[in-house]
């Protein structure tokens, strides 16, 4: 039997490894791209309302109303400032929308595939 | 600094997109990607303007970009021929120098969109490598331009799914990566038992 240098076994273990890396985040991707089709966006601290209204398509009143703030047409606080003008946390805030989400029928409704947008 | 990172843009918008494309292009990791993708969404929503956005992002980049070619032409190559001259490695940087002159241009290209986790590191090599400035911004512009172009008209398109796009998009470049690894990889394993 040829022995191989050590160098080659390294190289040869190394390929393997990235040719892993290669299926594994290929199938990733896939699997993610999949979920754009089925499911709507989690609520993040980050998103101001009006976005927010966007990405679950509903009137961006149902959600001012259901956090107690007026309406601004170019209102572009996330609701981490919301949150910290009202004095309570960002967490509270995501969850009334959430709620409010839910009574308007847009809680996470995973369409069935080939009915999405 | 994700959550940070957004929020500026959401409530700054242009100014906050310039600074963080500037900052994540020298190489301090931010999620760009994500800024990218969801400043399409907010010019699909009618809050930013779309030529507006797409200047203000490629400025960012390209002069961040440039700040990394010039701390590795300025700073690199003085620190590599210290440190490199004194472990005898000239001969392997004056290799790679050449590798560079002949291939920076389409590293400097994909690397700011197809493979782009290693672009500042690309930006610092060009500059240590004495890659010619005019040609390392013209395919630095040329790059960020494509770059630009996909996440925005992504963000625009799928304006109401950010965060699954970013997700398949960040998973999408590591399999570029990895797969740009294993071709090169392969490429050596095959040359070496070839050799043998």
């Amino acid at each position: 039997m040829v022995r191989r240098p050590p160098n080659l076994l390294i190289l040869a273990v190394v390929f393997l490894v990235a040719l892993a890396a290669t299926i594994t985040f290929g199938y990733r991707a896939s699997q993610h791209a999949r979920r754009l089709r089925l499911e709507n966006e989690p609520i993040r601290a980050w998103m101001s309302v009006p976005f927010i209204a966007h990405t679950h398509h509903v009137p961006p009143e149902i959600l001012y109303q259901a956090i107690g703030v007026e309406p601004h047409p170019h209102d572009r606080r996330p609701l981490r400032a919301i949150a910290r003008a009202q004095n309570r946390p960002a967490a509270a805030v995501i969850r009334d929308l959430e709620n409010a989400l839910a009574r308007a029928g847009h809680t996470h409704p995973a369409p069935p595939a080939g009915k999405g947008p | 600094m994700r959550e940070w990172v957004l929020a500026a843009l959401s409530q700054y918008g242009s100014p906050a997109l310039f600074a963080v494309m500037m900052v994540a292009s020298i190489g301090v990791p931010l999620p760009v990607t994500l800024l990218l993708i969801v400043t399409g969404s907010l010019i699909s929503l009618g809050v930013m303007n779309l030529w507006w956005a797409i200047g203000v992002a490629i400025a960012g980049s390209v002069l961040g970009d440039q700040i990394g070619y010039a701390i590795g032409r300025w700073g690199g190559t003085a620190l590599v021929s210290r440190f490199g001259a004194a472990r005898g490695a000239s001969g392997r940087l004056a290799k790679a120098e050449a590798q560079m002159r002949r291939w920076g241009g389409l590293g400097v290209f994909f690397s700011r969109w197809l493979v782009s986790p290693l672009g500042p590191w690309f930006n610092f090599a060009s500059g240590i490598a004495e890659y010619p400035w005019a040609r390392f911004v013209f395919w630095d512009v040329a790059g960020e331009v494509v770059d630009t172009a996909i996440c925005l008209g992504l963000g625009y398109v799928f304006s109401d799914r950010v965060q699954a796009l970013d997700a398949a998009l960040g998973d999408f470049t590591w399999a570029a990566v990895a797969l740009l690894a294993a071709v090169w990889l392969g490429w050596k394993l095959w040359k070496a038992l070839r050799s043998h």
